[in-house]
């Protein structure tokens, strides 16, 4: 038996395939069948999956316009209405909800609620509803579900009578899309900053680090507070959204600068590098063509790993009115209002987006995990 | 001895090099945001009734210094902080902002040293158990629990907490004081009441960092329990917690006391937002507001370099400490 048989028995045992598979497999690979044979991570990554999905096919499951356009009038602070198959008047096939009416008379001492009534609304499927653009380019009025008339909120609505299920999916890809613009600003700083400090090593390393050391000092929220409260209130909401990004990747480069260092400052005098310096190459080629790719999987890793955090500041920004404002919908925009104590009392459907959105972090959370533990292949299994 | 006090020499200089630096990047933060003191105040003035002209905000501007070159304006600022102890004048009130955020500032202090203790007092011992207990039920679930503390924000957290009290208790537990002591001059029972109201926030400012610290500390001593060390402690008779307070953790808790300034910069990240969900206008919320409803810049800067300047003494406390109970490091200095 061979010292590489020893130290990895069970990989060829388990699998049955020969062991040229394994030895010519390519690092992707290697990281997939780590990654796979890790069952936690394996289910998180459906969940984020599907997640993902939700948020780009935002506009067709949801059934209503998310904004104050697709509001509901009359049914404002309203409970969830779950289709149901039967009710006091048998049973029907059909899925269905009852209609709700506007009433106001003696018996509610003469003031305005919304009631149900008996009369049965039919769930229907594909029904046309308001236009959107799908992945911004197809033109659609297709949704998912609907009624056969008028409005139908399974989650709920809001004080204006907006539907809180079409918010919820227009909130994930709108977190989704922050969290991704913030982790991409800051992963080009990084790479910059971390790349050069390694590369270069000296006093050039030595004033990034106390820099980097500076910016993870400093407390972020107060900071991004900071920075976001002087955005004019005359910006649109796009504006904001960039912005907001713009804010999370300035401020939120500072751990991973440090890891791209410590990786760059590890593989710098390894042979190969040599040999390309050697051959003329200049650093920008070195770093680019040499030294980043033989740590594509960490920084993977890293993004994954950090990318909860961006859409957690978001979250914590928009939550107290900093963040993205109304007609963009994120979790934090949701939750504005919660902690008034009526909503607290009375609407309790205002929570349901809050665990789709830890379901979310600790997808992303597991995954990063798996991926972290799958990233080196030929590490024994702890 | 003097190889210490030249570590202790080089450690401070290095924080100073710190705070520093962070004092020109809160700096320029607040001098890159559109606008500057001058014209907030007598922007604020025009509300007021005043008739503005632009050669008033040019004349507010020379009274405040604010023609002077920025490098100059820096250096000014700084060692005013430095040297006096005067953090500078608030842009809109025109009072000294120690002045204005000096009692907040120490509740915020105390609130955030309060979950600090707390963070360390579950996770050490916690963390220690479920690494000697690996892969049983209480090590699961703990896992799990510091799985939930990364993805439930402590505002969420409040929010939950609140939503279950108004539930079944029918109390929202927000605020930091009872309706008798909220302007009382400080007592034994105002701080009393203090105590009686601020386990909440404590508990839900230290909750993310106790997740993640018990998670740091089992794996520093799973780490540590396989050494050969430990084996022959275990050959020479020791076992269970004495065993593992001797050796093990001994070595493990090292990395924990560095760690303890970023635990801190974590909860401070919290402050401001658990103090909007939990009402407790005297503790985060006055950042919030300096921040967020009146542009106040100078009171900003001056909020988060305090913020800064707390993590960073802790940092350098802790490296000392550090030197001093690490015998490898001590013997170095006093042999």
């Amino acid at each position: 038996m061979s010292l590489i048989d020893r130290i990895r028995p069970h990989r060829r045992d388990r699998t049955g395939r020969s062991r040229e598979d394994y030895y010519t497999a390519s690092q992707g690979q290697l990281v997939w069948q780590r990654f796979r044979a890790n069952r936690t991570a394996r289910a998180a990554l459906y969940v984020l999956v599907f997640f993902v999905l939700c948020g780009i096919f935002a506009p067709f499951l949801s059934p209503h316009d998310p904004t104050a356009a697709g509001r509901n009038a009359d049914y404002t602070n309203g409970a969830p209405q779950i289709p149901q198959f039967c009710d006091a008047t048998g049973c029907s096939l059909r899925p269905f909800i009852h209609g709700v009416e506007r009433h106001r008379g003696a018996d509610t001492n003469f003031r305005w609620v919304t009631r149900a009534t008996d009369e049965r609304n039919y769930v229907t499927f594909l029904p046309r509803g308001y236009e959107y653009r799908l992945l911004g380019v197809i033109p659609m009025d297709r949704h998912l579900f609907g009624v056969e008339t008028g409005f139908i909120h399974i989650f709920g609505t809001d004080a204006q009578g907006k539907d809180i299920f079409s918010r919820t999916m227009h909130a994930i890809g709108v977190s989704l899309a922050v969290g991704s613009a913030g982790v991409l600003i800051s992963f080009g700083l990084a790479l910059v900053i971390g790349g050069v400090a390694g590369y270069f090593g000296g006093w050039i390393d030595t004033v990034l680090q106390a820099l980097m050391d500076t910016v993870k000092t400093v407390p972020t929220i107060p900071l991004f507070m900071a920075v976001a409260a002087f955005i004019p209130d005359t910006w649109t909401a796009e504006q904001r959204f960039f912005f907001i990004s713009l804010v999370l990747g300035l401020l939120g480069w500072g751990t991973l600068a440090r890891r791209i260092r410590t990786h760059v400052l590890a593989e710098r005098t390894a042979d190969y590098v040599l040999a390309a310096r050697m051959s003329g190459a200049g650093p920008g080629h070195v770093i680019r063509r040499h030294l980043l790719p033989s740590f594509t999987s960490y920084i993977i890793v890293d993004l994954v790993i950090s990318f909860p955090y961006m859409v957690l500041a978001e979250t914590s920004l928009s939550f107290i009115g900093l963040g993205l404002k109304d007609p963009v919908n994120s979790l934090g925009v949701m939750l504005q209002n919660v902690t008034r104590v009526d909503v607290l009392l009375n609407y309790h459907w205002y929570f349901i987006p809050v665990p789709i959105f830890v379901a979310i972090v600790l997808a992303f959370v597991f995954v990063g995990d798996g991926l972290r533990d799958a990233a080196d292949p030929y590490a024994e299994k702890r | 001895m003097a190889a210490f006090a030249r570590f202790l020499a080089l450690r401070f200089a290095a924080a100073m090099a710190t705070m520093l630096l962070v004092s020109l990047i809160v700096f320029s933060l607040m001098e890159l945001v559109p606008g500057n003191c001058a014209e907030r105040y007598i922007a604020y003035k025009a509300t007021q009734g005043f008739v503005v002209t632009d050669a008033d905000i040019r004349a507010e501007e020379v009274r405040m210094g604010l023609d002077r070159p920025y490098l100059v304006r820096w250096i000014d600022w700084i060692t005013g902080v430095f040297f006096r102890f005067e953090l500078g004048e608030s842009c809109l009130w025109r009072v000294d902002v120690g002045q204005l955020i000096g009692d907040k500032l120490l509740i915020s202090l105390a609130l955030a040293g309060g979950a600090l203790v707390l963070t360390y007092l579950v996770s050490v011992p916690v963390g220690i158990a479920s690494a000697a207990l690996r892969g049983g039920w209480l090590d699961g679930g703990l896992r799990i629990l510091s799985y939930l503390g990364l993805a439930l924000p402590n505002f969420l957290l409040a929010l939950a907490i609140m939503l279950a009290s108004t539930i079944w208790f029918g109390d929202t537990l927000t605020g930091l004081f009872s309706e008798e002591f909220r302007n009382a001059p400080w007592s034994w029972a105002r701080f009393a009441d203090f105590l009686s109201n601020a386990w909440l926030p404590i508990l839900i400012l230290g909750w993310s960092a106790m997740a993640i610290q018990i998670q740091t500390v089992r794996a520093l001593m799973s780490d540590e329990q396989g050494k050969l060390y430990v084996t022959a402690a275990r050959a020479r008779g020791l076992s269970g917690w004495r065993l593992l307070m001797r050796y093990p953790a001994r070595h493990a808790l090292g990395p924990v006391v560095n760690s303890v300034g970023f635990d801190l910069n974590r909860i401070f990240n919290d402050l401001p937002i658990v103090a909007a969900v939990l009402i407790l206008t005297e503790a985060g919320a006055l950042l919030l507001e300096a921040l967020a409803r009146s542009n106040d810049q100078q009171l900003a800067g001056a909020i988060i370099l305090s913020m800064t300047l707390a993590i960073v003494a802790l940092n350098f406390v802790t490296d000392v400490i550090l030197a001093v109970i690490d015998p490898r490091i001590r013997k170095g200095f006093f042999a």
